[in-house]
């Protein structure tokens, strides 16, 4: 048996390691998977709906038969995800080095076509059920019993105009808004929205800035010229009153507020992009690699983008602290999501009541949540970029 | 020489520049063949075209500012300047080869050297990737680096300079070359880990049959290596000879003046001496022949002044540009 040799430390472990010398970060990215937990399991932590009941003697299970195409869609992403870390970590051991790039190529694009099928089919199959029985009140009238609630019993979309407007207490622990919802309630499905708007708004910016400033830094001269020009009128607009003024024409709907902040904001990536790649287009390895006949896909997305893409995951995560600022923005004026559909923006705006009076706990709650999450998303991009370049550090 | 032991063989080659401030004759009225595994040398200053040339035989010139204006480069039968980007990405890398200069920038950083090497025999030879991975650890065995199973799982940046030209090699002879075309391939090197990379070059030559185009300015070790010399000088060839009888007997000034300042044993008390002046700029070349304004010989000729010696066939294999060459006049000439 020969001995085993011993795989160097790549470039993404090595920037791994680095994030990891610092506490913030490691601290900043335990926030934000906690996040996630919360976004991906929010139908359990705040249900108006009891995971179990019995009503005339049988028993129910009303939180899972109520569950919508978009949490099964949800659940199935986030297994996916989850199965797809304990893969690579299992590859890691298991798989031959040389394969392992073209193994983990093939796990991707299985997990991708499962989350795509498995969410159309969500959509196609799970039917939407509209179950406003008030369990509580059964309970309550000794119809039911046994019943088994979520650690916030309380719905997003659920009215009760008996609890409006009251301050945080024993009940409702941050308190209700203007029509009676849970604030906790309607904060934990909130998270799901502002992560939602930032990944997939920064995911569709992103790969349009990559292409392009790929194309333009590559080829250079008259292709870049043009595409340039562009990029500049895009730059010159101030990109939150386009926003607002597309939203405007468009019916309120979160996709499309994901996809207008995606399109309206490549320009950074790609000029970082382009800018990349005029650097790395007369690096002696691009050289080397044409002259060795590699076709041009190769040398683009092989060999040059993963040298390049440091500024741009940078940029993402300020990306998506800055997607999670334009919604909460938006819907503060009114332009976001429309309720009852939760948004830590929108909650925001229902802290000045019809009646004039002040409600601080509907701007406190939903304000902190939006500043935490921003903050530790800014740090992480900062800790990556200084896990990325130390020396930018040690100049400091 | 017959003609069928001829591997590349480069007709009037000339490659502009078209800059800002002008058109840069980067290379003129380059020719000359190479033949089947032999070593050629192409010697000169920096700047004098002797890259540019090398780079046209990979068609890597960068297009704009640079351009192919005239001339042909045979290979192998075809005229690589016709050929498409497609056929010609099939000759590079299978049937020529490159090493650049800096072996410390040459890799890429994000792949193990095993990966890299890899992937240029996967895309030329059709193997399977255990077949390529066998491959790529045998031929890392083949230029010296000891432990290859462990060393083809390493990246680039645990490795020394040395190691990772070494490496370059491997991956240019990977899918056994014809021509390998190694562009000053010790010049970042320090001078013991150059003699070796010399040696792996010419010990890889026997074994694979290659030729190589070796471009350098370092005369010392074209006496050692090159079987043929080409001398250029400002974007032109002055001379071309067996590598012997270059150093036994240069026939252009500017070869004898190059030979003159290389230091020798036993003559150590004196300075060395120089060519005088400097090399012109691209831009502005001097008429007549480019040499003249430097030439102990030629500078107060009317006729060095004003027209330009073609490259001339003297006595058999020993080419040459200057009028005052021994043979090079021909009746009609004044």
């Amino acid at each position: 048996m020969q001995k085993k040799p011993d795989w160097g430390a790549s470039y993404g472990e090595l920037v791994w390691r680095e994030f990891f010398k610092s506490k913030l970060n490691a601290i900043c990215l335990i926030f934000i998977v906690f996040l996630f937990v919360v976004a991906v399991l929010a139908p359990f932590l705040a249900n108006d709906k009891p995971f179990v009941i019995r009503i005339d003697g049988r028993l129910h299970f009303p939180i899972f038969t109520n569950l919508s195409a978009s949490d099964y869609s949800v659940f199935l992403a986030a297994i996916v995800g989850l199965t797809q870390l304990l893969l690579i970590r299992r590859n890691r051991r298991k798989i031959e080095p040389s394969i392992r790039s073209d193994v983990l190529w093939r796990q991707i694009t299985i997990s991708i076509s499962v989350i795509l099928i498995g969410t159309i089919s969500a959509f196609i199959f799970v039917p939407r059920r509209l179950d406003a029985t008030d369990y509580k009140a059964m309970i309550a009238s000794g119809k039911a019993s046994g019943g088994i609630f979520a650690p916030v019993p309380y719905g997003y979309g659920r009215t009760d105009l008996k609890s409006r407007e009251q301050p945080p207490g024993r009940e409702h622990w941050l308190g209700t808004d203007d029509v009676g919802s849970d604030v906790l309630c309607r904060l934990i499905h909130g998270s799901r929205i502002s992560l939602s708007v930032g990944f997939v708004a920064v995911g569709i910016s992103s790969v349009i800035g990559i292409i392009i400033g790929a194309i333009l830094g590559y080829f250079g001269g008259g292709v870049d010229f043009a595409g340039m020009r562009i990029v500049e009128i895009m730059m010159a607009v101030p990109t939150f009153f386009l926003i607002i003024t597309i939203v405007a024409f468009f019916p309120r709907s979160l996709l499309n507020i994901m996809v207008i902040i995606g399109i309206t904001s490549w320009t950074e990536d790609a000029r970082f992009i382009r800018a990349e790649f005029f650097r790395l287009r007369r690096q002696d390895f691009v050289r080397a690699a044409v002259s060795l006949g590699l076709p041009l896909r190769s040398i683009l997305f092989r060999h040059m983008l993963p040298n390049g893409i440091a500024p741009v995951l940078v940029n993402a995560t300020f990306g998506i602290a800055g997607a999670i600022f334009i919604e909460s923005a938006l819907s503060f004026l009114g332009f976001g999501v429309a309720p009852p559909t939760p948004s830590w923006g929108q909650m925001l705006s229902l802290g000045v009541s019809t009646t004039g009076r002040f409600l601080w706990w509907l701007t406190l709650f939903p304000g902190l949540a939006i500043f935490f999450t921003v903050l530790t998303y800014n740090l992480v991009g900062e800790g990556l970029r200084d896990a990325i370049d130390p020396r930018l550090r040690k100049a400091e | 020489m017959s003609e069928n032991d001829i591997l590349l063989s480069i007709e009037n080659l000339g490659v502009d520049f078209f800059t800002e401030d002008g058109i840069a004759k980067a290379v003129q009225d380059v020719s000359l063949k190479i033949r089947k595994g032999k070593t050629f040398a192409l010697v000169g200053e920096s700047g004098c075209g002797k890259s540019v040339t090398a780079l046209s035989i990979m068609r890597l010139i960068p297009e704009p500012p640079g351009e192919i204006v005239s001339g042909r480069i045979i290979f192998e039968g075809r005229d690589l300047l016709s050929l498409s980007e497609k056929q010609m990405r099939r000759i590079r890398g299978d049937k020529i080869a490159m090493i650049f200069q800096e072996p410390m920038t040459s890799l890429n950083p994000v792949y193990t050297v095993g990966e890299q090497i890899v992937e240029a025999i996967e895309l030329h030879q059709k193997k399977s990737a255990e077949q390529a991975w066998a491959d790529a650890v045998e031929m890392l065995r083949r230029v010296g680096i000891a432990d290859p199973q462990q060393r083809v799982v390493e990246y680039p940046h645990q490795m020394s300079g040395g190691m990772r030209q070494r490496v370059m090699v491997a991956m240019a002879i990977s899918c056994r070359p014809a021509l390998l075309i190694a562009d000053e391939p010790t010049t970042a090197l320090d001078v013991t880990i150059q003699a070796q990379i010399l040696d792996l070059l010419d010990q890889l030559q026997k074994q694979i049959g290659m030729s190589i185009l070796l471009i350098t300015h370092d005369l010392g070790i074209v006496a050692e290596r090159a079987d043929k010399v080409a001398v250029m000088y400002a974007s032109r060839i002055a001379e071309i000879a067996d590598s012997e009888s270059l150093f036994t007997e240069p026939l252009h000034p500017y070869t004898q003046g190059l030979l003159k300042s290389l230091p020798r044993l036993g003559f150590s008390d004196k300075r060395l001496p120089t060519i005088l002046g400097t090399v012109p700029d691209p831009l502005h070349f001097p008429t007549g022949c480019k040499f003249h304004p430097r030439c102990p010989i030629g500078c107060n000729d009317k006729r060095c002044q004003t027209v330009e010696p073609e490259l001339r066939e003297v006595r058999p294999g020993r080419h040459v540009a200057c009028w005052y060459a021994p043979g090079y006049e021909r009746p009609g000439d004044r």
